[in-house]
């Protein structure tokens, strides 16, 4: 089991090329509603894939569902920024607090892949400090598990996307299989500038190869990352663990809209998912039941599953789903350059920097944040432009100018809060379901990160040259909402993604998350539930096997 | 070049010869009738009703300054989102869902227009209309007609810039080549100023103008 494609033949699977495999898709097995499937996986972004991926190959028998379709990228992406906004999750969702998130475009995304369908690519590593920042640094909390726990599963998952990038000096030192792809003049800019300031920058780690890997082509760099890579050049679940799930014989069960998890009274065990396809109402049985369905549709589906047994929603008899969710401060600062520096050529993800992620003494705030480029284009650089009180001829006048301006984004790590949360609007959904109320108010740790990320990054550009900066308030990456924890008092489910409250049910996407980093999440999410699947099919310490029912191993039928 | 008139001391005619929509047929099928789609005749108004389509496009040519044809058919395209109901996914807590949020923003900017004015706000004269809406922004996130204004402003624009910035002609103006699918790009770096290095691609054409930076206004 060294070699990747020993593992997880997904990019073999893939036509040479653009492109899915029609084959396999029209070959994919069907189980009946009332066949009781070893598990159903409720999502099929970062966290579901990834599990039905490795449950699958273990012999399991799985039904993945996902609420959006089963995309083809030939024909239902396009190189268009206006013409991608079906890539998002845009069912309703009401945002307050005295920070209110906006969602949407920038934070999640729906359809088989999940937000990784149109997520920028970068795939960094939490630090091993990530795990321990209370005890470190009297701040958030300490997670159930260590960094060590999690590193061999990031060194298989960084292997599977692939991910391409410098030796990487921050956190873990580590390096990566593909080495870096050239940088744009967006990159240029920011490695320049860093280099003036005397501040390391690394070019990766962004989960596109630079060159082939299996069949999927090599990066074209039209820089349409956040639109789907029609491609098939950057990792999203759709293409590097779907395939392979798909030949182990588990089923995608696209246009499901799970809207509640049902768990029979008396054993206290999860029974399987009510779900909505196409406008019938269904029930799938199963004998394990996985959440995956993002940090705001998991804690909503827990809270619209309350029964008589959990009066206050599934899993929540301490009061804790929903809360502790987290976003990162995600400051864009753009400096305006007499050069063209066209930064809607090659993928936004290019160059970033960690030095500035672990707690500095010498500031008043604790823990960091990180540094990356960001290229929106120009819909995305319009409301940029618009934040700074440009309209009309001002407006028009600014972006004539969009050639010459470079653009990078902090990643700040914001703190656990139990007030910033999930709960039931009054409002509801097309299927008559209360929608996800999302508070976010930031504390004054979250706020100074914010403004020293900005000022690091003017220095940066202004050290490249530029003779105007500006910057924008953005926030990114949602995680946690139903976090791990050493016990039911401090976390809705366990190390290994198992929820105290029900014994078949686990939660492996970023919703487990206790705090968040200055990383972008996705490579962690994927680590997390890659982890979770191996202990639960290894049977190994913690093993499960005592406590569930044995699934029935069928052979694969790849 | 732009077909958009934009006169050059505004930022207009800086990529002479550019043409985004020359390129077309290097690029994929779907992503070219989804553009070419915008390109002709806009979609009837189904949202908006009675005096509020007069006072929408009053405000959208007010934002992106489109003060003669031809024009991007901001309206027209902002209209056919509301009325498919496709929107970002989220509104604020206490503020109604999108599609309300503009018809109730609508009216008010009338009744701005009739204090401001004696007039609605698609009769009162550009200068007014400028000087209304500008009140709005300066505002910040004080209540304006009961909403802080700053939500609202960002309701506005958020819609208006993503029509307008979805269009040929807009990315004409800007330099921008538009779809790039399956060509891509093969001549990355900074192209810097007077020809040290030249980083375009054939198709793309350098500013004409590279010291027009806003700040340095008349500098061109
Ligand atoms: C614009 C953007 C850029 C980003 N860039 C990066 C980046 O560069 N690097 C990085 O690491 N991360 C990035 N992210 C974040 C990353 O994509 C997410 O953190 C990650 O995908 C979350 O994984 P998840 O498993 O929690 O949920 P998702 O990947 O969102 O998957 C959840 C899935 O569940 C489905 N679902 C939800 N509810 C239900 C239900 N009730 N029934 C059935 N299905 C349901 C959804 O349709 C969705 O497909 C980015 C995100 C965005 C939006
Ligand atoms: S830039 Fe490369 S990775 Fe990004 S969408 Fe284009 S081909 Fe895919």
């Amino acid at each position: 089991m060294n070699s990747v494609r020993d593992r997880n033949e997904s990019a073999w699977l893939l036509p040479a090329g653009p492109g899915i495999n029609h084959r396999l898709r029209a070959d994919m097995r069907h189980f009946d509603d009332e066949e009781e499937v070893d598990v159903v996986i409720i999502g099929c972004g970062a966290g579901g894939s990834t599990m039905a991926q490795r449950l699958a190959r273990a012999g399991w028998s799985v039904v993945a569902m996902d609420a959006g379709p089963f995309w083809d990228p030939d024909k239902d992406w396009v190189s268009d920024e206006a013409g991608s906004h079906h890539l998002y999750w845009t069912e309703p969702r009401v945002i307050g607090g005295a920070d209110p998130v906006p969602l949407g475009s920038n934070n999640s995304g729906r359809g088989v892949g999940g937000s990784m369908v149109h997520y920028a690519g970068y795939a960094p590593r939490f630090h091993p400090s990530d795990f321990r920042i209370h005890s470190a640094d009297g701040v958030g909390t300490d997670w159930p598990i260590e960094y060590t726990d999690l590193k061999p599963y990031y060194t298989e998952i960084e292997e599977e996307l692939p991910v391409s990038g410098q030796d990487w000096p921050w956190g873990d030192p580590h390096s990566y299989s593909y080495s870096p792809n050239p940088v744009s003049g967006n990159g240029d800019m920011f490695l320049r500038g860093a280099l003036a300031c005397g501040i390391t920058a690394k070019v990766g780690p962004v989960a596109i190869a630079n060159g082939r890997f299996g069949n999927r082509p090599h990066c074209i760099y039209r820089g349409f990352c956040l639109q789907g890579c029609k491609v098939n050049a950057k990792a999203s679940p759709l293409i590097t663990h779907i395939p392979d799930a798909l030949a182990h014989g588990a089923e995608v069960r696209a246009d499901s809209m799970v809207t509640r998890i049902e768990v029979d009274e008396r054993t206290g065990k999860a029974t399987g998912v009510h779900y909505n396809r196409r406008g019938s109402q269904r029930f799938q049985r199963a004998r394990m039941v996985v959440v995956a369905g993002y940090s705001i549709e998991t804690p909503r589906l827990l809270l619209n599953s309350a029964s008589a047994r959990f009066p206050d929603g599934l899993c929540n008899d301490f009061d804790l789903v929903g809360r502790y969710l987290m976003v990162q401060g995600a400051p864009q600062t753009a400096g305006r350059f007499d050069g063209e520096v066209r930064m809607y050529k090659a993928p936004p993800p290019e160059v970033s920097t960690e030095e500035f992620y672990e707690t500095d003494p010498t500031k008043p705030y604790k823990r960091g944040f990180s540094i990356q480029t960001v290229s929106p284009l120009p819909i995305t650089w319009a409301e940029h432009v618009a934040a700074q009180g440009h309209w009309g001829a001002g407006l028009r006048q600014y972006m004539s100018d969009y050639v010459h301006w470079s653009c990078l984004g902090a990643l700040c790590e914001f703190l656990p809060l139990p007030e910033n949360r999930v709960v039931l609007s009054s409002e509801k959904d097309r299927h008559g379901l209360p929608v996800a109320q999302f508070n976010y108010s930031q504390c004054d740790n979250d706020k100074a990160l914010m403004r020293a990320a900005q000022s690091v990054m003017e220095d940066i550009l202004q050290a490249a040259g530029a003779d105007e900066v500006i910057t924008i308030d953005r926030y990114a990456h949602l995680v946690g909402g139903a976090r791990m924890g050493a016990d039911e008092h401090s976390g809705v489910v366990d190390g290994d993604c198992r929820s105290f409250a029900v014994p078949n049910l686990y939660i492996t996407d970023g919703s487990v998350l206790p705090t968040e980093g200055s990383a972008n999440p996705a490579l962690t999410i994927m680590a997390i539930a890659a982890r979770a699947a191996d202990r639960l099919t290894a049977g190994g310490a913690g093993s499960t096997a005592d406590r569930l029912p044995v699934p029935v191993r069928r052979g694969a039928t790849g | 070049m732009s077909r958009l008139p934009l006169d050059p001391s505004a930022g207009g005619g800086r990529f002479p010869g550019f043409d985004v929509m020359a390129q077309s047929k290097h690029w994929d099928e779907v992503t070219t009738s989804v553009v070419v789609s915008r390109l002709g005749m806009p979609p009837d108004i189904r949202f908006f009703r009675g005096t509020e389509e007069a006072t929408a496009s009053a405000l959208c040519d007010q934002l992106l300054d489109q003060q003669k044809p031809p024009r991007v058919p901001v309206v027209n395209m902002v209209d056919a989102r509301l009325a498919d109901e496709q929107t970002d996914g989220w509104h604020y807590d206490g503020m109604a869902p999108d599609g309300q949020s503009w018809r109730d923003s609508l009216a008010a900017l009338d009744e701005d227009a009739m204090a401001h004015s004696g007039c609605t706000f698609a009769e009162a004269p550009w200068e007014a209309q400028s000087a209304i809406l500008q009140a709005v922004l300066d505002l910040g996130s004080k209540p304006w007609h009961g909403t802080p204004a700053a939500r609202i402003w960002s309701l506005w624009t958020r819609y208006a810039c993503t029509a307008f910035y979805s269009h040929p002609w807009a990315w004409d103006e800007i330099g921008f080549p538009g779809p790039a699918y399956p060509r891509g790009y093969k001549n990355l770096g900074v192209n810097e100023p007077g020809g040290k290095t030249n980083r375009l691609e054939p198709f793309e054409v350098a500013d004409a103008r590279p010291a027009q930076d806003p700040l340095r206004k008349g500098n061109s």
